[in-house]
């Protein structure tokens, strides 16, 4: 070391002093982030926003590439996935026929009720950019933004079920959550039994059912649709089928195919209308005749 | 040694700039999207510690830093701590770089893993003073453990493929001072 001593001398001590700053520069960034946490996130998305759209040379071929396996792959189970279709195919066309039935009588009950399904609920069609990028969180980015509308908390969709929900938006691009991420919680029905849990995100494909009142009345294979409970989503959107783990808790199959989620879309749910006076029809406050409030009252109690 | 130094080592900063680049991309593109079972190593760490255990000279810490805070906020990791410490973790090593070039590759990957031990379990525990939402403690102590298997790996790539090699006796840098 002696023989350096002189060259390094008056470099060192400086660089240290960089290296220090820069690494406290880092760590500030870090508590800042764990203070104010959507400033940052508002810039990271903002960041992401400008950069990773400016990948989309350098991705497109390593997914081509990836694809052509994947197509080479499949062409060598031809046959055997001949023969799976041809058996779907069959079982599909007594879905089908079924399915007709089925529509034909619920038209009719629809108009016999005269319902209107909510005509507010439109899309977004995005395809999706990146994954995260990390073993650990289960997010996607799409191409779609707050140019286009886009607004936190929507849900997003693929052809059949639900994804997640849309969690940061850049201005060209808005990041999904999951489902299987380990922060998201959505709140579901169980059909036909109607009960109601919380669908809890724990980073494995098939996300467990927590907070169930009744698991006895759950069987595997039931249908479990979004509650609309909270105000999180619309409700009765698809997410999945009932499914029993290994671990021997009740689990939700996933409707969406997470193998192959390219464009998703996202749902632009209406804002929930929310109720802040005490219901002035329930309760008239001026101008009683008699022993009207009274009952009035006890209307309101009961 | 055809080229100047200098040359050298920019070609070199250059070459460590896009096998970066490369990991990063791969592990952004959308190709499954559903949750690994085994999450795979992180192979820039990997690869930022074998140059700098080998070649400190080609990798100069704003280099680093940048690097990793970019991956810090396309990750979707808490922006800055893992960054930090990754320069820390460097910096330590760079500091060691000259006891490191003369040790067995099994005590140097030792020196390493012990390294990246020591960042993992650093970045858990400030996640958790600080009461940050965490990724399963299996995955991480199995990407920890993947990663450093693959630093060997990683060490022969850059050997043979990339000529990033414990500097010979004797040599000099750009300025002229022994490494």
């Amino acid at each position: 070391m002696a023989r350096d001593k002189n060259s390094e001398d008056y470099v060192g001590p400086i660089r240290r002093l960089l290296v220090g700053v820069l690494v406290l520069a880092l760590l500030g960034l870090f508590l800042i982030w764990r203070i104010d946490s959507p400033r940052v996130e508002r810039f990271r998305a903002a960041a992401i926003d400008k950069v990773v759209p400016s990948f989309d040379w350098a991705m497109a071929p390593v997914s081509g590439i990836a694809n052509l396996i994947g197509n080479f792959q499949s062409y060598q189970q031809l046959s055997a996935q001949n023969q799976d279709l041809r058996r779907e195919l069959q079982q599909m066309k007594a879905w089908k026929e079924a399915a007709l039935q089925l529509e034909q009588e619920n038209a009719k009950l629809l108009g016999l009720n005269n319902v209107r399904l909510d005509p507010q609920l439109t899309y977004v069609t995005g395809v999706v950019i990146t994954d995260s990028g990390s073993p650990f969180r289960q997010s996607v980015l799409v191409n779609v933004g707050a140019r286009d509308g886009i607004i936190d908390g929507w849900p997003t969709m693929d052809g059949i079920g639900l994804v997640g929900r849309i969690a940061g938006v850049g201005q060209g691009t808005s990041r999904v959550m999951l489902l299987s991420d380990t922060s998201s919680r959505i709140p579901v029905t169980i059909q036909p039994s109607g009960q109601k849990a919380i669908l809890a995100g724990d980073n494995t494909l098939n996300p467990p059912l927590e907070f169930l009142e009744n698991a006895d009345l759950i069987r595997p294979g039931d249908r479990v649709v979004s509650s609309g409970d909270g105000g999180v989503f619309p409700a009765d959107l698809l997410v999945g089928q009932v499914a029993l783990g290994t671990d021997q808790r009740l689990r939700v199959r996933l409707a969406a195919d997470y193998q192959r989620l390219e464009f998703l879309r996202v749902l632009r749910a209406p804002p929930h209308e929310e109720i802040n006076d005490p219901g002035g029809l329930l309760t008239p406050e001026t101008e009683f005749i008699g022993p009207a409030p009274i009952n009035a009252l006890e209307m309101a109690d009961g | 040694m055809a080229k100047a130094p200098a040359t050298r080592i920019w070609i070199n900063r250059g070459v460590f700039i896009a096998l970066a680049f490369v990991i990063i991309v791969l592990q952004l593109v959308p190709l499954d999207m559903r949750p690994p079972r085994w999450p795979p190593p992180d192979v820039l760490l990997a690869l930022t510690l074998a140059w700098v255990a080998r070649r400190p000279d080609y990798l100069p810490v704003y280099l680093i830093a940048a690097v990793f805070l970019t991956t810090d906020l396309l990750f979707q990791r808490p922006p800055g701590l893992w960054a930090a410490l990754v320069v820390i973790l460097t910096e330590t090593v760079r500091t060691r770089a000259r006891g490191i070039r003369n040790m067995p590759l099994a005590l140097e990957w030792g020196t390493i893993a012990f390294g990246i031990v020591a960042i993992t379990l650093a970045n858990r525990i400030v996640l958790a003073i600080l009461m940050t939402p965490q990724a399963p403690l299996g995955l991480t102590l199995i990407q920890m453990i993947l990663t450093i298997l693959i630093y060997p790996l990683v060490v022969f790539v850059a050997h043979y493929m990339f000529g990033v090699s414990r500097p010979a006796l004797g040599e000099i840098d750009a300025r002229g001072r022994r490494i």
